[in-house]
């Protein structure tokens, strides 16, 4: 059983009988783990479509929830849908991710935001030129012939280069967890 | 515009939402479907004339109960099929029941002794059978996917494929009305043909049709 289902089901009882309060907090509840479920698997500007996507759907079929069934598992289907929906209207891969409903709720936005957020302290430790590469190519997605065009360097410096930042980074991490 | 403002929108002006929707959308599609596929088994085939003796008949209890308890899988199948999150294993796997049965009921009578065994198989209508199976249950599954397209189907192509199994049987169930075959092996075959055909059509329509 997920954790968040007696919460969010007492919400969507409510809404269903035209409570807009508890509607409102459970659409901002369920924003906050779809944000963290999207950003995992699309591009930034697809993930927040993705998530305004899945609460109209939410909304426009929320008839069809079933209060006899999990709410978490009625939202999970849908969210799932969508995703693959967007997978589908870009082409951008036949195959669907195997996951399940934990995957949903077990994360939210804090979570990822805290992640995110030691990510660029880790990067803050490097100098501004290669934490740009390192930035653009492992975070950002940015081609290496891309890279290499903005900044002037060969292809093979670009790789030398994020590959020692890298690993400088790992030493810093490591050092880091020896303090603790 | 911004997700915040999207939710406040959506929650605002909030409509209650009546209990027993899901179902209602259900029952009308049934109903619509049936009197489609009346109509077209009445205008384009027509009764069968030994109807009153017909109906005193094992044959045509058999055939009636053996589509009815498949219609109904497949009414159960496309509820399921059209709520996100609702397994839909057990209306699948209870479909080897009244399979099994009527292959069953099948080997019985065609092993019974003095048995026109290729008689009980080819009947009359062999070869047109499965097509007006077909034929008749369209309206059905015209019906199907309007009620899917109401709900929030997830997996596409089950939930036409639901679509076509519950055609399949409305149209097989209202067919028996015209055809005059009685034998179990005739319906195992043929009739079992028409809505296994008719539950294809509708997996390959689902993802065509169903998306929202």
């Amino acid at each position: 059983m997920i954790a968040q289902e007696g919460q969010y089901r007492d919400w969507m009882l409510a809404a269903l009988g035209g409570d807009a309060a508890a509607y409102r907090m459970l659409l901002a509840g369920l924003t906050r783990h779809l944000r963290g479920y999207y950003a995992r698997r699309l591009d930034n500007g697809a993930a927040e479509d993705a998530v305004q996507e899945t609460l109209i759907a939410i909304h426009t079929r929320r008839a069809t929830y079933d209060p006899a069934l999990p709410f978490t598992a009625w939202v999970y289907g849908i969210a799932r849908y969508k995703l693959i929906d967007e997978y589908r209207r870009h082409k951008r891969r036949a195959t669907v991710p195997l996951d399940e409903a934990r995957d949903l709720f077990g994360h939210d936005e804090a979570q990822e935001a805290i992640a995110r957020r030691d990510v660029s302290k880790l990067l803050d430790k490097l100098p501004p030129a290669k934490r740009q590469l390192v930035k653009d190519i492992k975070l950002d997605g940015v081609s290496v012939v891309d890279a290499a065009a903005r900044t002037g360097l060969s292809e093979s410096a670009v790789k030398v280069t994020v590959h020692r930042a890298i690993k400088t980074l790992g030493e810093g991490l490591e050092e880091r967890d020896a303090d603790r | 515009m911004r997700t915040d403002d999207l939710i406040a929108q959506l929650s605002d002006g909030l409509e209650p939402v009546k209990a027993g929707t899901v179902t209602r959308t259900l029952l009308a599609a049934l109903a619509l479907g049936l009197a489609g596929s009346v109509t077209v088994m009445l205008l384009a085939m027509g009764l069968r004339p030994d109807f009153h003796a017909a109906m005193a008949s094992f044959g045509m209890w058999m055939k009636l109960a053996y589509t009815l308890a498949i219609a109904l899988l497949g009414v159960w199948l496309v509820a399921r099929a059209g709520r996100p999150g609702a397994d839909m294993a057990k209306p699948i796997l209870l479909l080897a029941a009244p399979v099994l049965a009527i292959a069953l009921l099948a080997g019985l009578q065609m092993a019974a002794p003095g048995a026109d065994m290729p008689g009980q198989v080819i009947g009359h209508s062999s070869r047109i059978c499965a097509f007006l199976v077909i034929l008749t249950a369209l309206p059905s599954l015209v019906a199907g996917f309007w009620a899917l397209r109401r709900l929030a189907p997830t997996r596409l192509g089950l939930a036409g494929a639901g679509a076509g199994l519950l055609a399949g049987g409305m149209g097989a169930f209202v067919y028996c009305f015209h055809c005059q075959e009685g034998a179990a092996a005739f319906v195992a075959i043929w009739y079992t043909l028409g809505i296994a055909l008719t539950t294809g059509i509708g997996g390959f329509l689902g993802p065509r049709l169903l998306r929202w």
